[in-house]
């Protein structure tokens, strides 16, 4: 029995070794080129290179990012569909996640990303800043900006726009620290996220 | 020299409090304060040090709540508890984390949340976590459980260079039995000290103005808010009377059970400072219960406030009430949000969140009209909102905009 048992293991191991790279691969998101983004039909064309990381938040979400997601994170949300939370729960049962309904209102969007991230996170002090009516994928949607302190302590801004699109929620965040990185790749991610389209 | 009078004192202080437990279970009245120690040794020294620099980064944090008002109260509160010269080796920091929680270091930093100060309803039942953690720290239980771990997980890493040399499956299974004792002698070590800390915490309470019975409630409040929660999500319900293997605290029921025996009957009539306490809370109540309302935690939110409403739900309540069911958001959690938005308009109509609540689950509800007015009103009161231009386009000013 115990030979079984460490034979097992050891093969588990083993495999676990030889695929965690090609896993962990992150990918390289070239300049000029056109790409579908969080496994949709969301597309966006970017004017500097990027990188996709491959571990991603949840089923319809994906992170890019130049220095690394702590220093500057953009995650596209796509087709989010009424009933279900923005990113991957944890624990479905134990720690839920807050859900889009298809009675959600744009102007309620900020408190749902609030929520998720406060729920997630299990932090304190986020407050939402500011939001404002903007045009996002050729839709009317919401353009809103936010602060918060992370569990490493480290004060973060960040700003999101977001459409309603046939009943499904399409988003875009950027979130980094509020020294330096934040003000350094606002533009990049506004020039980003004007090319998405649908 | 001085290491034999303490070592005399702490004796002698051994022998007079297990006398007062064997007349009785109510928790001894505090041993007298040796005064502040430097650490001794490299161990403690080091454990220090560590605590030092952990402190550093603490001031500055910006997860500390500064509110001064709040602060001196809590200090007071511990100084009270313990008396003025052990509270001097105490530094308070309230820390803005939504989570029932407080712990205390080495060189006498005390961590307090504020998700703490939500969930307790009065001074005394304060007064009882602060003597706890103030216990951990007059017994060096810091110092004690790292130095047991050490020599435990040493006895570990040798054991497991033994079992390679044996190399046979017995001694594979030899080392796994005693890897599973010597873990849960670690785990056991630090209930115990738990123990000892709910004991001494007792033992201020009883000595102070407070009524001690009220330490009992803390862990009492504790579980019916953890029911209330797994009830909410459809879980099973937590076992108060089991100790997980790997658990660090006693379970509550022990706990809340202990608290009780321990408390002194005389102080049965005492004040308990519920006023006091909810007046030193009351300018920071909306963004604590903001912070819980936001975790999702359904049952357990709705627990808290419920029990905040002991004496009458008030407009901020209602809000926070309304709040949470908006965000569940089911068809009927949207209609009674309306509900609580509704009755905290009428007691407060100056109120904007609870005008914007109201208007956006009215507006949900198919109620737009209604809705509408609601939302223009929240308007009036706060035009410089931060999501006033959103607002606008749901409910248009007379004269479209």
């Amino acid at each position: 029995m115990n030979k079984i048992m460490w034979t097992r293991s050891a093969a588990i191991t083993a495999i676990a070794m030889l695929t965690a790279p090609t896993a962990l691969a992150n990918g390289y998101r070239e300049r000029h080129v056109q790409v579908e983004v969080a496994k949709s039909t969301m597309r966006v064309t970017p004017v500097r290179d990027w990188n996709s990381l491959s571990i991603r938040p949840g089923k319809k979400a994906e992170t890019w990012t130049l220095d690394g997601e702590q220093l500057n994170d953009v995650t596209f949300y796509a087709g989010i569909a009424p009933g279900e939370p923005l990113i991957r729960e944890s624990s479905k049962k134990h720690t839920p996640l807050p859900k889009f309904t298809s009675e959600t209102l744009l102007v309620e969007i900020p408190e749902l990303l609030e929520g998720t991230y406060r729920t997630e996170k299990g932090i304190g002090a986020f407050s939402v800043t500011g939001s404002n009516p903007d045009h996002f994928l050729g839709h009317d949607g919401i353009r809103f900006t936010y602060d918060y302190v992370d569990r490493d302590n480290l004060p973060r801004k960040g700003e999101a726009r977001a459409a309603v699109i046939k009943g499904q929620l399409y988003m875009a965040t950027f979130d980094a620290p509020r020294l330096h990185y934040f003000d350094a790749t606002l533009d990049d991610f506004r020039i980003l996220t004007d090319s998405a389209v649908l | 020299m001085r290491k034999g009078v303490a070592g005399l004192v702490a004796t002698t202080v051994a022998v007079l409090s297990s006398a007062a437990y064997a007349a009785s279970n109510i928790a001894p009245l505090p041993p007298p304060y040796i005064g502040a120690y430097q650490p001794v040794g490299v161990d403690e020294i080091g454990a220090w040090r560590e605590a030092d620099e952990d402190e550093r980064m603490l001031v500055n944090s910006p997860i500390v709540i500064r509110d001064e008002a709040l602060n001196a109260y809590v200090r007071q509160v511990l100084c009270n508890t313990v008396g003025n010269d052990r509270c001097k080796a105490a530094r308070i920091y309230i820390m803005r984390v939504p989570v029932f929680n407080a712990s205390m270091s080495p060189n006498g930093t005390m961590r307090v949340n504020s998700g703490l100060l939500l969930r307790m309803r009065n001074e005394a039942e304060l007064a009882t976590i602060l003597g706890h953690e103030f216990g951990h720290f007059e017994r060096r239980h810091t110092l004690m459980k790292w130095k047991a771990t050490r020599s435990a997980t040493d006895l570990l890493s040798w054991a497991q260079v033994f079992a390679a040399l044996g190399n046979s499956y017995q001694s594979h299974t030899n080392f796994n039995d005693l890897e599973l004792s010597v873990y849960g002698r670690i785990y056991r070590f630090g209930r115990d000290q738990e123990r000892e800390a709910d004991a001494l915490g007792l033992g201020y309470l009883n000595a102070s103005a407070l009524r001690p019975q009220a330490a009992s409630a803390v862990w009492q409040n504790l579980m019916n808010e953890q029911e209330a929660s797994a009830s909410a999500k459809g879980v099973k319900k937590p076992n108060f009377t089991k100790i997980a293997f790997f658990a660090s605290h006693p379970p509550e029921g022990e706990r809340a059970a202990a608290m009780m025996t321990l408390a002194d009957p005389a102080g049965e009539n005492r004040e308990n400072g519920a006023a006091r306490y909810a007046a030193a809370l009351a300018p920071l109540l909306p963004s604590f219960l903001d912070d819980q309302i936001k975790l999702n935690d359904f049952g357990a939110s709705d627990y808290i406030l419920s029990a905040l409403a002991i004496n009458g739900w008030t407009a901020r309540l209602l809000l926070a009430r309304g709040d949470l069911y908006r965000a569940r958001g089911n068809p009927r959690d949207l209609v009674q949000a309306a509900e609580f938005y509704g009755k905290a308009v009428e007691v407060d109509a100056t109120m904007p969140e609870a005008q914007r609540g109201l208007g956006l689950s009215l507006i949900k509800t198919g109620r737009r009209t209604e809705g509408q007015a609601a939302l223009q009103r929240y308007l009036e009161l706060k035009p410089n909102a931060a999501d006033a231009a959103m607002i606008k386009m749901l409910a248009p000013a007379a004269g479209g905009q």
